[in-house]
């Protein structure tokens, strides 16, 4: 595990995350003596960056989503619900409803872009702009898996209408690329920043959700302290319920040369996604059991589809 | 939608497992997940499930289905994607052409098999899935035998991670990837037998698989290149390596109509092409009529790779070995970019020790034979090195022009030059075909009515393989033209 990447005002971040699920631990009646050291477990137990599975796919069960993409807006349903407008420009993906005053009810009703018809998730990402000029995604692929080290027939499904949010927007330093990044194509080796892509597999945003749920909250004031990443395979007891860990890549147009790119959010540093739990419920709780219980490869992210190599530029 | 009530079951156990987890102290980590094989608790005699007599659903036949029980399928359209999950079950079509699982472009898979060992399934069409006709997945033991697969999204019969397999008798058309794919398993000891691919982007794929891996007595024409296995880091078990290609009748593949993905477009127009294969025997094919190559081996250069190849002492290595291998990233010093071609970390799949051997290949525009290499890593491999070998096949035409005498299997070469006639691979590789419309595979060609197993209605259970595929390679000759090709 790394810290190399917090900077002060993330470790401030921390300590207040950790306090707070300090307060959750009294929601559950146990009895053991663990409370002195329990904030140190808790810290130790929930780094802010997750561990992320790296190397090629095959390794693990996985459910994969590809969604279209389907419009854009300032809205933003988790930060500034009801507040249409209020937003940076936003990247939606999934379900087409998507807008400042979705409900979960309302989006369980609405169509998706996804190859998968259940999924009728909400997920979306700050507009990337190329020398100011708007970039149209290609499309996202959404790895649904158990984080590295947990035990997959302990996963069980998101609440319905769960919100999570991944990555920092207000971020002007290099996060750590495991919590949110820039790779190329389906490779695992992720940058800080945007690096330069080839035709054959072109730049991709990718975040990646915590997986420790406190088993209570679908949302939180600050949207996080809700949700805490796992370490070591294990979920802290603040946040004892172990969800898959959602990493939500966006595929853009982008390689070679030339480029100038900044977020709708600002810097590139504070890629981020947001994810609303709208799935068709049923159908989650059916690929979680099938696939990531049974540690099964349901799906496979390829570059297949992208340029090809050498070809006319 | 499906199981209504299976919601409420669900939304139970998320709750129990909520409390268990929560604020259960010691862990009992074995409540519910293993719940689901009521198998071994089975005794007396199988039996027939059918549908829609005793289940209005294939997936409620299925569910309720016990290993060893056969779901007999009457004729209709079922509108569904199946999920199997119960181990060493038959689902059977009563007639192949009438029993058709058909997604609508909506559904994703017709029949996915899931973590299930010893699934049969036969005498059925799928069409119209999102993803694929038929699939299994993390399987030990599957067979799927008169099949018919077409207008599926990514591919007709599919086989991933899976080992001890037969797909025999069936038909795959339509699909932008493959019409079959065997796919990251060594051994895979898997056969596939007298099958017809055609109107794909590519008739046969299998990225990093192989070993007892027999691809044989089939057709593959039409499509946009035939037979194309392939290595490559971004999946597991690399590289792909002794799979074995006998008797089989390719032809054609060069359809500017049918569906691709953008490898097959790279691929268009090669009978039998193997991009970073190693170890592949491919003798006795009737090869003809291609815009490239009949039969090519040639590098497939990834960029951004996961993982370097391999060497050659590590081609042995099980593909169950491999699974919790950490891969960190390639340390940057390890690999390069090459100057206004390839960017990024490029590492080089070359062809490796491959045999070919008595096949007859003819009217190819580039070359009936044909291996070649470019160094571009500057790493010292040139395609002399390659230790691939051509011996005693029927050709007209070969890049290098001399090849057989260059490279003879179990001989030594004439010394010539391989410079003469060498393959312009960058001429190649840089001039893919024009894709075509989006979606192209939900108009392919219907195909015409496919042959019945024998039967379907009394026919007993035959189960899947439980090992390696026995086939007397030497018994398979090289096919003969078919009339009016």
């Amino acid at each position: 595990m790394s810290f190399r990447f917090l900077g002060p005002r993330a470790q401030i971040a921390a300590v207040l995350l950790f306090s707070g699920s300090a307060i959750l631990l009294g929601a559950c009646a146990t009895t053991d003596a663990s409370t002195e050291s329990g904030a140190k477990d808790s810290a130790q137990l929930s780094p802010l960056s997750p561990a992320r599975h790296i190397g090629p796919q095959g390794q693990v069960g996985q459910v994969v989503t590809d969604c279209g993409y389907s419009h854009s807006a300032a809205d933003d349903p988790i930060v500034f619900p009801g507040q249409p407008g209020m937003s940076h420009e936003h990247d939606f993906f999934g379900n087409t409803s998507t807008n400042a005053d979705s409900t979960t009810a309302a989006l369980l009703k609405g169509a998706t872009t996804c190859q998968k018809q259940l999924d009728t998730a909400a997920y979306w990402a700050p507009q990337l702009r190329d020398h100011g000029q708007a970039v149209v995604p290609v499309k996202s692929v959404a790895y649904y898996r158990a984080a590295p080290g947990v035990d997959p027939k302990n996963v069980v499904p998101y609440p319905e209408g769960l919100h999570i949010i991944a990555g920092d927007m207000t971020a002007t330093e290099p996060l750590s690329p495991d919590l949110a990044g820039w790779a190329c194509g389906v490779s695992s080796a992720h940058d800080a920043a945007p690096p330069q892509c080839p035709n054959s597999a072109p730049l991709r945003a990718v975040m990646t959700f915590p997986d420790c749920w406190d088993g209570v909250n679908t949302d939180s004031k600050n949207h996080k302290s809700h949700m805490v990443n796992s370490f070591e395979g294990l979920c802290p007891k603040s946040h004892p319920v172990h969800v898959p860990q959602l990493t939500f890549a966006v595929a853009y147009p982008i390689s070679g040369t030339g480029h100038d790119l900044t977020l709708a959010s600002g810097s590139t540093y504070g890629i981020h996604a947001d994810f609303i739990n709208s799935w068709d419920q049923e159908g989650l709780a059916n690929e979680i059991r099938l696939c990531l219980n049974r540690d099964v490869v349901c799906g496979l992210s390829s570059n297949r589809d992208e340029d090809p190599l050498f070809g006319p530029k | 939608m499906r199981r209504t009530s299976f919601k409420f079951a669900i939304a139970l156990l998320g709750i129990l497992a909520l409390l268990a987890v929560s604020c259960g102290g010691t862990d009992s980590d074995s409540d519910s997940d293993s719940g689901g094989s009521d198998s071994e608790a089975t005794s007396g005699s199988a039996k027939t499930i059918a549908v829609p007599a005793d289940k209005p659903t294939i997936q409620e036949a299925v569910d309720a289905a016990k290993p060893g029980d056969l779901v007999l399928i009457s004729e209709g359209t079922y509108n569904e994607d199946v999920d199997v999950e119960t181990d060493n079950i038959t689902i059977r079509g009563l007639d192949r052409n009438k029993v058709i699982l058909d997604g609508e472009f909506k559904l994703e898979n017709g029949i996915r098999v899931l973590d299930a060992d010893g699934v049969v399934v036969e005498n059925m069409t799928a069409r119209n899935f999102t993803s694929n006709g038929f699939y299994w997945t993390g399987v030990d033991g599957y067979r799927g035998s008169y099949l018919t697969a077409y207008r599926n999204g990514d591919y007709g019969i599919y086989a991933f991670d899976a080992v001890n397999g037969q797909l025999d008798n069936s038909y795959g058309s339509g699909s932008p990837d493959a019409g079959f794919y065997i796919g990251e398993c060594y051994p895979c000891n898997a056969l596939i037998d007298n099958v017809v691919s055609e109107f794909n982007g590519l008739g046969y794929s299998g990225t990093n698989s192989g070993g007892d891996l027999f691809i044989v007595n089939s057709t593959f024409r039409n499509n946009r290149a035939g037979v194309v296995p392939n290595s490559g880091s971004y999946e597991l078990c690399y590289p792909e390596r002794e799979t074995t290609v006998v008797g089989n009748i390719v032809h054609d593949n060069n359809s500017t109509e049918a569906p691709a993905i953008e490898v097959a477009l790279l691929a268009q127009g090669n009978g039998i092409l193997l991009p970073g294969g190693v170890r592949n025997l491919v003798q006795r094919n009737l090869v003809f009529n291609h815009d490239r190559t009949g039969i090519g081996l040639v590098p497939y250069p990834e960029e951004d790779a996961s993982d370097l190849a391999p060497p050659d002492t590590e081609w042995d290595t099980p593909c169950s070995e491999t699974h919790d291998v950490e891969v960190p990233p390639i340390p940057s010093a390890d690999c390069k970019a090459v100057d206004g071609l390839l960017k990024g970390c490029v590492v080089f799949w070359n062809p490796y020790e491959n045999r070919i051997l008595d096949n007859n290949i003819s009217t190819s525009k580039v070359a009936d034979l044909a291996v070649g290499t470019i160094d571009l890593l500057g790493l010292g491999v040139t395609t002399d090195l390659l230790r691939n070998c051509f011996s005693g096949n029927t050709f007209t035409t070969s890049a290098p022009s001399d090849l057989q005498a260059l490279a003879p299997c179990d001989a030594t070469g004439n010394g010539g030059s391989w410079d003469a006639g060498a393959l312009d691979l960058l001429g190649l590789l840089g001039s893919p075909a024009a894709a075509p419309p989006k979606d192209t595979y939900k108009t392919t060609p219907e195909p015409a009515a496919q042959p019945n197993m024998a039967n379907a209605g009394t026919a007993k259970v035959t189960p899947a393989p439980t090992g390696p595929p026995k086939v007397d390679i030497a018994a398979i000759a090289l096919p003969a033209r078919p009339a009016g090709t």
